[in-house]
């Protein structure tokens, strides 16, 4: 395995989320403009995200909206010193978008969708809005890991996965799982340079 | 050696990255939120991954539909006026001065006016007022010696036995001012056009 070359750091330098953190202090005394410009710079990575793991944009669009009402109702409970506010933002969307993959009862439909129309296996580049040098990062350094510790974390993360069922999935021990994304994760964590 | 899931995960704080990931359920998720009030190295590494799963999360960004942010900032926009509405009515009722008069109507049913001079504004509220039908609506006015001026509409109360209203809250009370109720043709009228079921003195 060839160590990973920790890249430029877009996570550390990133301005807007410092005012992304400030916004959601007034958006805590029922600030609604303020609201507005959090949703302007959320929306996309919170929408792109849930419709990711739901893989329906219908159904994500519904479940996007309840995470950004949770973003208006409980910003009080932002705390910077726990995070950025775009990690506490996506935190919520995706705690979301996997609650509602685990409580799907017709999982089985969406095992179909998942596996005629992964919606983000690169057919609506147009449509990708993060910043492209970002996002080509994010790729670069998840090439970098292994294909275990890759797969994985992408089945985790983007479908919305539990140990056991990432386990089951790629046929692995679940012990062997935990490592893999442990490592992984560590692994991506340098490469992208995230201070935290 | 180590024997993975076996030794190696009962420490709990190595399923960090699982919890940033949002990957444990169950038992092992309760197990691991105990652990981390008492870890000390815990919600460190949780912040760094956790941050690490934010880039996953931007990597993902696609422009949403319009329709979500109508939507959304609609519904702030609605839970905003309410929160406005509930903390205004709030204020009244918790006037220093705030004095209640209640009386009958002689539609049936009970009207009941919490006032606060110094606030200026009541609230509105009633029980087993009869249904009108959609063409018709009660309203509310402050009856002072230059006349009646309006003071709000009764939104319908929901079908049911009791039938209380939601409490309607109205500014604009000056000394000397009764509160009475008519009924008006949906929508309200400038000025009330039939005699009050109930007139009560402030």
């Amino acid at each position: 395995m060839e160590p990973i070359r920790p890249g430029p750091s877009p996570a550390a330098a990133e301005p807007g989320d410092v005012d992304l953190g400030a916004l959601l202090t007034l958006v805590a005394d029922g600030d609604q403009a303020a609201f507005e410009t959090v949703y302007d710079r959320v929306a996309p990575p919170v929408f792109g995200l849930i419709r990711r793991v739901l893989k329906d944009s219908a159904q994500a669009e519904e479940v996007a909206q309840e995470a950004l009402l949770e973003v208006w109702r409980t910003a009080g409970r932002f705390d910077p010193a726990r995070g950025s506010g775009m990690t506490w933002v996506l935190t919520i969307a995706h705690r979301r978008a996997v609650d509602r993959v685990r409580s799907e009862t017709a999982s089985a439909q969406r095992e179909v969708r998942a596996a005629t129309a992964d919606v983000a296996a690169g057919d609506e580049v147009a449509e990708t809005v993060a910043a492209s040098l970002e996002a080509e990062q994010v790729r670069r350094c998840l090439d970098g890991l292994t294909e275990l510790q890759r797969e994985s974390i992408t089945l985790a993360y983007y479908s919305g996965y539990s140990y056991p069922q990432v386990a089951s999935a790629l046929g692995v021990a679940l012990g062997t799982i935990k490592t893999r994304i442990r490592d992984g994760l560590k692994r991506l964590r340098d490469c992208l340079g995230v201070s935290w | 050696m180590r024997i993975p899931g076996i030794a190696f995960f009962r420490r709990p704080h190595d399923l960090a990255a699982g919890y940033a990931l949002d990957a444990l359920d169950g038992a092992e998720l309760t197990r691991f939120e105990r652990h981390l009030r008492t870890c000390r190295t815990c919600p460190d590494e949780v912040r760094g991954f956790a941050a690490t799963a934010t880039e996953l999360g931007r990597a993902a960004a696609v422009t949403p539909p319009p329709s979500l942010k109508a939507a959304v900032l609609g519904a702030v926009g609605a839970l905003s006026s309410a929160r406005d509405v509930d903390a205004a009515i709030a204020a009244v009722l918790s006037a220093a001065d705030a004095r209640i008069v209640s009386g009958a109507t002689t539609a049936g049913g009970t009207a009941t006016v919490v006032a606060s001079h110094s606030g200026r504004t009541v609230v509105f509220t009633s029980t087993g007022l009869p249904m009108l039908p959609p063409t018709s609506v009660y309203e509310l006015w402050f009856i002072g010696s230059g006349g009646a001026r309006p003071a709000g509409l009764v939104p319908p109360a929901p079908a049911g036995q009791v039938r209380v209203t939601a409490p309607v809250l109205a500014a604009g009370l000056t000394g000397g001012d009764a509160f009475g109720v008519t009924v008006e043709p949906a929508g309200g009228v400038p000025a009330p056009t039939t005699t009050p079921i109930v007139v009560l003195a402030l």
